[in-house]
């Protein structure tokens, strides 16, 4: 877990630096997906909700579409989705405790998972390992983000 | 994943601006959930558009004003169209729009509202 200006970057992650989230191959070609670090720095620290559509779980998402909305008292966006593939499922414990998308982002606060329809070339544009998070930390100096 | 047309008819003014945050915000939140929004302004909802007016209205004390939620609307690709007939009533000359706006006549609206999944009007 590298810690680049107070955001957790782990390494193991793959991002998608330009829209904040990554994306993690699980089994049989599933990708788990949820918001950086830096994203929940950007919304501004306490979330309302969190919500995957319910009507596009079994459908296609594109990669950069949304597969899910991040709502707080000072921000409403879109979670891109870093890959395209169909949308299987959405973590439900957000829809009681929003906030652990920020407070264990790469943990218990994953968004969704989609059944990725062609992750080895799709990961091309993502970033990963060191290099990933240096590339990460270049955005976040450029754009003079930080976590403290 | 189609996108579904919404529209949010937005009649509410600077003499209400508790009622001037929420419709842009949902307009920007159906705009990420990849909803196609546009937001129609008419009766006092026309005034939020003038040069400089939504700088000045706060919908909570201390809180972000109403171009904060309007600029943030128009970044999420939300379209803005504004009523002729209401430019009359509040005699507003076109070019006190802010630029983002399409004057578009009431027979617009109808035919947009049937294209339309929903309707919510504030």
């Amino acid at each position: 877990m590298a810690n680049v200006r107070g955001c957790n970057l782990p390494e193991d992650v793959y991002y998608l630096i330009e829209k904040h989230v990554w994306a993690k191959p699980m089994d049989g070609g599933v990708i788990r997906v949820g918001m950086t670090s830096v994203a929940g720095k950007l919304s501004g620290g306490k979330l309302a909700a969190v919500t995957v559509k319910a009507k596009n779980i079994g459908q296609e998402v594109k990669q950069g579409k949304s597969v899910a909305t991040v709502e707080s008292s000072k921000f409403v966006g879109p979670v891109p989705a870093p890959v395209t593939g169909v949308l299987l499922r959405a973590n439900e414990q957000l829809t009681s405790n929003p906030n652990i998308a920020i407070s264990d982002p790469y943990g218990e606060g994953w968004i969704a998972e989609i059944q990725a329809n062609a992750w080895d070339a799709e990961k091309g544009v993502l970033v990963t390992g060191a290099d990933g998070v240096a590339a990460y930390q270049k955005k976040m100096e450029a754009e003079n983000i930080s976590c403290q | 994943m189609a996108d579904d047309k919404v529209m949010i008819v937005m009649t509410s003014g600077p003499e209400t601006p508790r009622r001037c945050a929420t419709p842009f915000f949902f307009a920007s939140l159906a705009a990420a959930m990849e909803y196609d929004v546009t937001m129609f302004f008419t009766i006092d909802g026309t005034l939020l558009l003038k040069k400089g007016m939504a700088e000045t209205i706060y919908p909570k004390a201390g809180g972000k004003p109403v171009s904060a939620f309007l600029n943030e609307a128009i970044e999420a690709g939300v379209k803005m169209l504004a009523c002729t007939a209401s430019t009359e009533l509040n005699d507003i000359a076109l070019e006190d729009l802010i630029p983002e706006v399409k004057m578009v006549g009431g027979a617009t609206m109808w035919q947009l509202a049937e294209d339309c999944k929903t309707v919510l009007t504030f």
